[in-house]
């Protein structure tokens, strides 16, 4: 299942960043890119037969040029930045959770949520995302990850994989 | 013909995102109306002449179900063509939507996707823009 849901995430956030962004990966910056500092986060939290979240990281400026190329405006505000991403994040989300099988509850996906940096401790200093991927770009990095509410305690883990 | 379009999403980045991919395929658009939830969307459909609407399903206040469902009551809307825009994966509530007669759109897509979609359900061309 965590192969299934990699590759889900994978193909997700790939298909998303080129048809809604219009942005294409560029994999030989991934050396340059490495130590980029982070720059922004949002997160989707999804509920259904599993519960859990999907968090976007950007790295350099890849938070601006997302707005800036989804909306055609040169400078977007804050606002639209935040808003941008989260859309991202959304269907990205949106996408993956159908890895996770057809189940009696379906899924409800929640509207995203911008995170900073203490939210970001909070929500995944204890937690093991699934699936993790790494998008880089001419504008900076995205770095994606899909996590299940009680993945990381070994009863559940054993079940997911 | 030139399409009168009516774009139904609660996110303004969403509906921005519709809109520039709209204008990317070419085809002869005319206005386009927004709307950020069903209940805004059947006004505006009350309001102005709109030959196709793309909706998506989550939204607060009236979502997309309840807004097509709405419209199928309506003599006057019942053949409007709808095209449900969402990453909805739930094959039950897309067979939901297939039954009102709309057709569905995935999430993400891309414009020649959407054009071929916007084709089908209204038959026009881009041949048909000058």
């Amino acid at each position: 299942m965590k192969t299934k849901i990699k590759k889900a995430l994978e193909a997700a956030s790939v298909n998303t960043f080129e048809d809604v962004c219009f942005m294409y990966q560029v994999p030989e910056l991934k050396n340059s890119h490495k130590n980029l500092k982070l720059e922004a986060a949002s997160a989707v939290r999804y509920r259904g037969d599993y519960t859990g979240m999907l968090l976007i990281e950007t790295r350099g400026n890849l938070f601006s040029a997302i707005a800036s190329n989804i909306l055609s405006t040169e400078s977007p505000g804050l606002r639209q930045k935040k808003d941008a991403l989260g859309e991202i994040a959304n269907i990205i989300c949106g996408n993956v959770v159908t890895s996770l099988g057809r189940g009696k509850l379906g899924y409800k996906i929640e509207s995203p949520k911008a995170l900073n940096k203490d939210d970001l401790l909070k929500k995944t200093g204890h937690e093991k995302p699934v699936a993790e991927i790494t998008l880089n770009f001419n504008e900076g990095r995205a770095d994606i990850k899909f996590f299940i509410d009680g993945y990381s305690v070994p009863a559940r883990e054993k079940k997911i994989d | 013909m030139a399409l009168n379009i009516l774009v139904v999403d609660d996110s303004s980045v969403m509906r921005s995102i519709i809109i520039k991919t709209l204008k990317m395929t070419e085809l002869p658009l005319g206005d386009i109306w927004e709307a950020q939830n069903g209940e805004e969307g059947l006004h505006l459909l009350q309001e102005k002449w709109i030959d196709l609407a793309l909706v998506d399903i989550h939204m607060p206040v009236m979502d997309g179900e309840e807004m097509i469902r709405q419209l199928r009551k309506n003599n006057q809307y019942e053949n409007l063509p709808v095209i449900v825009v969402s990453s909805e994966s739930d094959p039950n509530k897309i067979e939901m939507m297939l039954k009102q007669g709309a057709t569905f759109v995935h999430k993400p897509f891309k414009p020649e996707i959407l054009k071929e979609v916007i084709i089908d359900v209204t038959g026009v061309s881009d041949e048909d823009k000058d």
